[in-house]
This record gives C-alpha cells, structure tokens and sequence, in this order.
C-alpha cells in the first residue's frame, strides 16, 4: 500500500473485541472509557489470570490489553502467563491474537522479557493517551508476521528490515548455542 | 525443537474486520480527538486521588505488619511491591511524575527483598512517607530542589542497603 493511501487509513473500533485484563480499578476504568471514546463497542474486563482465559476460550476476543502484574490474591500467575497461554496453549483460541502489554514494570529488563513471550506492543506506565493510542492501532492495523524457532511463538522480534546485512543470521546462531 | 525460523505471513482478520478508508479514527489521531481522549484521563483525577490514598493506607498498613513481624508478612511485603508498582504507574499519568520517582524508588527497593533488616525498614517507612508528602501537599511535576534532594537521598539509602 502506498503511503499516500496509509495516511488515510481509519480503525472502526465499533468492529473489534476487546479483553482488557488490568487488577487496579482505575486503570481498568480508564482503558475502558478511552476505547469507548473511540466508539468501542465489546470491551471485557478481567483482573485475573482465570478469569481471563476463561473470557478467551469463548473465542471473541479480537485484541488483548493486558497489565503485568495481576491481582495479589492469585500469586505466580501474571499477564505474561496469560501471553504464554494464548501463544502456545493447544486450548488458544488465536495463538496469533494482537497483544499489548501496559504495565509499571517498564525497565528494559522486562521490555525484553515481554518481547520474548510475544507481546505484539509494549506501554509502559504512566503512559500517554497518545502513546497508547499508537501502540494500539499499530497492533491493529500493522500487525506483524509470526515467526516459530526453538521454543519461541510470537510477532517477528525484528521491526527493522536490513536487506544488505550480509553477516551471520544470528537468530539461528543464538538457537544453535 | 527447529533451529531455523519459520515464518507466518502477518493475520489479516483483524485488519480486514475493522481499517477502512470511511469510518473511525485515523492512525495518528487528530489534535481534537486526542484532546477528547486526554480529557478522559483528567476526568478520573479525583479518582485517582482516592486510589492513591488508598494505597498509601495500604503501604502503611503492612509496613506495620512487617515491623511486628506478624504471620503474614511475606504476604504484607508483596502487598507493599505490588501497591507501590500501581502508583509508579499511575502517579505521572495524572501530573504526578514526583509521585512516581518515589513509588518507583520503593518498587526498586523492595523488589526481591526478604525480610527486611531495622534500617531497611527505616528506608521504606521514610519512602512512604515521602508518597504521603507528594500526595498530601498536592505536589505536581517534578517538585523543587527540594523534593530532588529527597529523593536522591533516598535512592542513596536504597543502593546502600539493597541486600
């Protein structure tokens, strides 16, 4: 598609299907009134893990915004096991469903960690309406190619295109070790 | 487990359900729109002061259990990692970026720590103290020298006595 044509691309969010798992009340509250300011229609909430895939095996989620951290009372299960789950679970019912991480754990540590569970798009807290909204739409109308290596399922890590890199492919490298 | 990657063209479902050319938003939302989305979040800020207090209780609360060394106090030190991380988040959403330096100071702090020593749990009642301050004073923005000078000398303290 042409750039001239991109530009003038809409997202009609009255289509899409929403799961927003967040365990803070407020923050839950505030993804849900911005995605009904941009006219969502279908938005579910959770705040644990199993409540959260419970609403994923019902099949209508089209996208999923999801904290880290979940609800203390359920320890050991977070937003990246719900990741897990969705990309590699034989029970998924999108192993290739959009993702997008919002979370307070914004240190590159866990942007890395996030990445390599398959996260499509990263916001970290606090964030900007802006900024989320870009994330989100990029999840949306960009969404990226899989790749399968190793253990890994999720969006290709690489966003840049390097078509005269002519050293070794060290995605493979990095697999052989 | 395969060495070589293999690759899935992107999923177009999504795509093909909800981009258009007539109706919705723009990728890059125009000023007007994103004003209305930024209202919202400016209309939550006496929300946000509620939950803030909230969990400055709930910081409270547990420090005192951990400082009795009541039963439960692994679960009183997860609540306070896990009540400071929500305010890091929150606080600079809401013109509070001071508020989350601190939290995220206490975060940072408290982050794999067992059983804190005395003067661990000196640094933490002094951080918590700090979020009190931001929140009762009603300090917005990075604050003054002040406020600077608190805080480095508590991420001093912090590193000194991170186990």
């Amino acid at each position: 598609m042409s750039e001239d044509m991109a530009d003038h691309e809409r997202i009609d969010f009255s289509k899409i299907s929403f799961l927003v798992v967040e365990p803070n009340r407020l923050m839950g509250q505030m993804v849900r009134d911005v995605l009904q300011m941009l006219d969502a229609q279908y938005i579910d909430r959770a705040r644990d893990f199993d409540t959260a895939i419970n609403v994923l095996r019902m099949g209508r989620t089209d996208i999923m915004i999801t904290e880290w951290a979940l609800s203390q009372e359920k320890l050991g299960r977070d937003g990246m096991d719900i990741v897990h789950w969705l990309r590699n679970d034989a029970g998924s019912p999108n192993r290739m469903m959009p993702v997008v991480m919002m979370t307070a754990n914004s240190e590159e540590e866990y942007v890395c960690r996030a990445r390599d569970c398959g996260v499509s798009e990263f916001v970290a807290k606090p964030y900007t309406v802006n900024g989320f909204y870009t994330r989100l739409a990029a999840a949306i109308a960009r969404p990226r190619q899989f790749v399968r290596i190793g253990e890994y399922f999720g969006p290709d890590r690489r966003r840049r295109r390097m078509p005269d890199y002519g050293g070794p492919e060290r995605r493979v490298m990095a697999e052989a070790i | 487990m395969s060495k070589k990657p293999v690759f899935m063209p992107p999923a177009q479902e999504l795509r093909r359900k909800a981009v258009n050319f007539k109706k919705g938003f723009r990728l890059k939302l125009e000023p007007e729109e994103l004003k209305r989305l930024e209202a919202v979040v400016e209309k939550a800020t006496d929300q946000f002061t509620v939950e803030v207090a909230e969990k400055l209780r709930l910081l409270r609360s547990a420090l005192d259990q951990v400082a009795l060394g009541r039963h439960g106090s692994d679960q009183a030190m997860q609540a306070i990692r896990g009540a400071s991380l929500e305010i890091k988040g929150m606080g600079g959403m809401f013109k509070y970026p001071l508020l989350t330096a601190f939290a995220k100071s206490l975060n940072d702090f408290t982050k794999d720590m067992g059983a804190p020593s005395p003067i661990q749990l000196d640094i933490i009642a002094a951080q918590i103290d700090a979020l009190y301050v931001v929140m009762g004073q009603r300090i917005q923005g990075s604050g003054g020298k002040i406020e600077t000078q608190l805080l480095e000398a508590l991420e001093l303290a912090a590193r000194k006595h991170k186990n």
